[in-house]
């Protein structure tokens, strides 16, 4: 009653008592603080498809041939398979995310704990995987030609964004079994964790299209 | 309590601004680490006054250079380094924050009747990225100074001085900087409009920030993926732009005008705010055509994203992509004439008062929509063609940026110092500075339209003899301008200290900000109003309910308290 | 080589059915909400899903064209 008369905006009926109207307060400062963070997550969007407009036009109007020539020899292609075994495994932390997320929501801290875990491992393991690659993909390197310019700049970032995930989800783990900043009923940090990670999924379907199915 | 629209309530609130926070009272909480938006608006203004007043000496060297053909006063080189950051200067670090970071800070919260921005400390680290990303940059003079023009084409710019990679750095932090603005400034509109403030009953400056700050958060993130491409490539060699290792440099052109495009209507919707009230208050007549206004604000900032490769046409891009952005750059003059010819109605048997506000909202109709005449030459292919790469591109850049820009800027410092100050700035210098600045202005830049059709290539340091007379009439009236702006701080400085006290409400103007002392109280509004109308129904009573306005606020000036509403 | 890559494809394929059966059982479990953030959550989990079926059309063979 209280949410609907504040996202209106007037005056609180007559009569209210002062836990409401804090509640009031919190969930418009909630509601200001998603929009921000969803803007924010829209910037970032566009900051990753500056980059993926780069590689799709060097790749389709400036490289003759894809992968392109370097030192006289063509390029290979990078390995879809292992990458593919990779992309499930992010895929599948973002899913664990929601799982814990759903948890945390219906008050159930065994299951957040659960699966808040396997999403950092399996985060962690994304990674892990991803510096496997990179010390495997015969792309001639950062610096060697416009494919691992645009392959290492776009996926790097993308790693660096999964590995501030991870330390954001650490500390977010900390901070529920730590601290009383979080209850079943105000989260709004645990939010913005999930949305952060999906998001960081979700640029990963992206760049393992264009990367690796291509 | 008067009869309300339906749906509004008695003495509204927004609950989580009820509640009013102390006004810290060490020094450094209150005016150097503020999160008070008033005292970010007025730090942005000081700060790109002083990026301003350099850039505008680097005007003023190039302007001396070319009085002759040999270019007497710097060498090439360093003619090179002072236009690209004039420009720089100019564009990210004096208009755009003018626009957004000081007039938006200060004067939106106060019209939409919020207590301050959505995330006042976000606001505090979007104001000091901005003066470090000015030292920065203009440190790079230490080791030398960026020299490929603003636009910093590769492969010109991967071959540039040390201190080319600076600008990337400092372009890329007040970008940043331009985000978080951009994010905060679209949640502050969207959630913490007075009660009763809907959409259509906004005022136009808001209508024209809530148009930008989206694309300040989208164009300009862009913009900051094409620096650090560019940052990648000439520190660690990763090729993107250089042809040499398989890049393409006409890549860069395309991610720069991607942002750089849309930034031209940041530079400029913002401005159109400005000229929308001036004109309605000193013409006491409401706006006509407000939604009409509002409306090709939105549009103007949509179509802006599918322009940007107008600025490509001689880059050897697809030719047959080159007629779909000639006819859609065409289409942004429907929004942009729309605005225009309102603002005319608007004037149009108003009893107008010529304050120097009004007299720069005036120059600014004609010089700006001088500037979008030649945009139209400029967005034809054929025409393009031929003034490419010229002084004419000069020209017109400068009559969008300055005369239009600019002079809304002026026109708003003029309106709202005794807002921000409680003291009139000096009408009688004001008029020297409007006139001077007028005629100084399209006398420097006239000349530049027909130098730029007689073939004057735009980035010289020397040139043919047969362009010296017209450089020179440009550059004797350019001294005027300079003049004139130099009086415009005179009037700042000696108005602080001894202009006329001028009350909560020194123009008659009905939007919120006005309704309240000035300087406005740290917390603004003692209690939030309820708006109930467009401000603009001058006649009318005020839309407000709720509002605890100073005293004198509410009273239109004496001269014109009876003005009858027209009838169209 | 060859018979990793054959186990990396299995891999791939049972992963990406079973994370696709769970983003999109957990995308009908949000489908009703309506605030922002299960807004953006139900597009991203769509995408995620989305995801999934490109992991199985690579495990697959069928894209990228050409093989790797």
């Amino acid at each position: 009653m209280a949410v609907s008369v504040a996202k209106q905006g007037y005056e609180l009926g007559h009569g209210h008592d002062e836990h409401d109207h804090e509640e009031v307060i919190y969930q418009e400062t909630r509601d200001m603080r998603l929009l921000g963070f969803v803007l924010f997550l829209c910037s970032d969007v566009v900051l990753f498809s500056s980059f993926i407009f780069a590689y799709i036009y060097l790749r389709t109007t400036v490289a003759p041939t894809w992968p392109p020539i370097m030192d006289g020899h063509q390029l290979p292609r990078l390995d879809t398979a292992f990458a593919a075994v990779n992309s499930v495994v992010l895929f599948g932390s973002g899913v664990t995310m929601h799982y814990a997320m759903e948890g945390w929501k219906h008050g159930n801290k065994g299951r957040f704990n659960l699966f808040m875990l396997f999403t950092i491992i399996l985060g962690s393991g994304f990674l892990g995987g991803q510096a496997y690659e990179y010390a495997h993909a015969q792309i001639g390197g950062w610096s060697g030609s416009i494919f691992g310019a645009s392959f290492f700049t776009l996926t790097g970032m993308h790693g660096f964004h999964v590995f501030v995930g991870v330390v954001y989800l650490a500390v977010l783990w900390w901070q529920t079994s730590r601290t009383n900043l979080y209850d079943t009923h105000r989260y709004f940090g645990l939010t913005a964790g999930t949305l952060y990670w999906h998001f960081v999924d979700v640029i990963w379907v992206a760049l393992f299209f264009l990367f690796y199915l291509w | 309590m008067a009869t309300l629209a339906p749906g509004v309530k008695t003495g509204p609130y927004h609950a989580v601004l009820d509640h009013i926070h102390p006004e810290p009272t060490s020094f450094i909480r209150k005016y150097i680490f503020s999160i008070d938006h008033k005292i970010i608006g007025i730090q942005y203004m000081i700060t790109a006054g002083l990026f301003f007043i350099i850039a505008g000496l680097l005007a003023e060297i190039i302007r001396t250079q070319l009085l002759s053909p040999t270019g007497a006063v710097v060498s090439a080189a360093t003619f090179n380094q002072i236009y690209s950051m004039h420009g720089t200067t100019m564009v990210w670090f004096v208009v755009i924050p003018l626009l957004t970071g000081a007039f938006g800070n200060f004067v939106m919260p106060l019209q939409i009747g919020a207590r301050d921005v959505a995330f006042p400390w976000l606001n505090l680290v979007s104001y000091w990225i901005f003066p470090v990303a000015g030292v920065l940059l203009f440190s790079s003079f230490l080791i030398g100074a960026p020299d490929a023009g603003w636009t910093e084409y590769p492969p010109i710019s991967l071959q540039g001085p040390p201190g080319t990679s600076m600008w990337c750095i400092a372009v890329f932090l007040v970008g940043i900087s331009s985000t978080l603005t951009g994010i905060n400034f679209t949640v502050t509109i969207l959630k913490m409009r007075a009660p009763g403030m809907t959409f259509t009953r906004m005022p136009l400056f808001v209508w024209a920030q809530f148009a930008t700050s989206p694309m300040l958060l989208i164009a300009t993130t862009a913009l900051n993926g094409a620096l650090a491409a560019l940052f990648l490539e000439r520190q660690f060699g990763i090729p993107f732009y250089n042809p040499a290792h398989g890049g393409s440099p006409v890549l860069w052109q395309h991610m720069f005008w991607f942002y750089s495009h849309p930034a031209v209507y940041i530079m400029i919707l913002p401005a159109f705010g400005f000229i929308s009230e001036i004109l309605s208050t000193f013409s006491r007549k409401p706006v006509f055509g407000y939604k009409m206004i509002a409306f090709s604000t939105v549009a103007i900032a949509l179509l802006s994203f599918a322009v940007w490769a107008h600025h490509m046409f001689t880059s050897g891009m697809v030719p047959w992509l080159q007629l779909p952005f000639m006819i859609i750059t065409m289409f942004i003059a429907i929004p942009t004439g729309i605005k225009i010819f309102s603002w005319m109605a608007t004037l149009w048997g108003g009893s107008i008062r010529w304050t120097t506000a009004m007299l720069f909202a005036t120059g600014f109709l004609i010089t700006f929509t001088f500037g979008g005449l030649t945009g139209f030459f400029l967005a034809a292919v054929p025409a393009d063609y031929h003034e490419h790469g010229s002084y004419f591109v000069v020209a017109h850049l400068h009559y969008v940026l300055f005369g239009g820009s600019m002079m809304g800027l002026f026109a708003a410092i003029y309106y709202w110092f005794p807002k921000m100050c409680g003291r009139m700035m000096s009408e009688k210098l004001g008029l020297w500075h409007f006139w001077l600045v007028f005629i100084g202005f399209n006398g420097t830049f006239i000349p530049l339209h027909w130098l730029g059709l007689l073939g004057m290539p735009r980035r010289v340091a020397i040139y043919d003899p047969q362009y010296q007379f017209w450089n020179v009439v440009a550059s004797s009236f350019s001294y005027i301008m300079t003049f004139a702006i130099l009086l415009m701080f005179i009037n700042i400085l000696v108005s602080l200290r001894s202009g006329k006290k001028s009350g909560p409400n020194p123009w008659g103007a009905r939007t919120l900000e006005w309704m309240i002392s000035s300087p406005p109280p740290y917390y603004n509004f003692k209690k939030i109003p309820a708006v109930l109308a467009t401000p603009y129904d001058f006649g009318n009573p005020l839309p407000y309910i709720g509002l605890d306005a100073a005293p004198g606020a509410t009273e239109a000036t004496p001269t014109h308290t009876s003005h009858p509403v027209p009838t169209y | 080589m060859e018979g990793l890559a054959v186990i990396e494809k299995v891999i791939a394929l049972a992963g990406a059915v079973v994370v696709a059966v769970f983003a999109l059982i957990s995308l009908k479990g949000e489908w009703p909400k309506t605030g922002l953030d299960d807004q953006v959550t139900k597009l991203l989990l769509g995408l995620m899903a989305f995801g999934c079926v490109l992991v199985l059309l690579a495990a697959t063979g069928v894209l990228p064209r050409g093989g790797a």
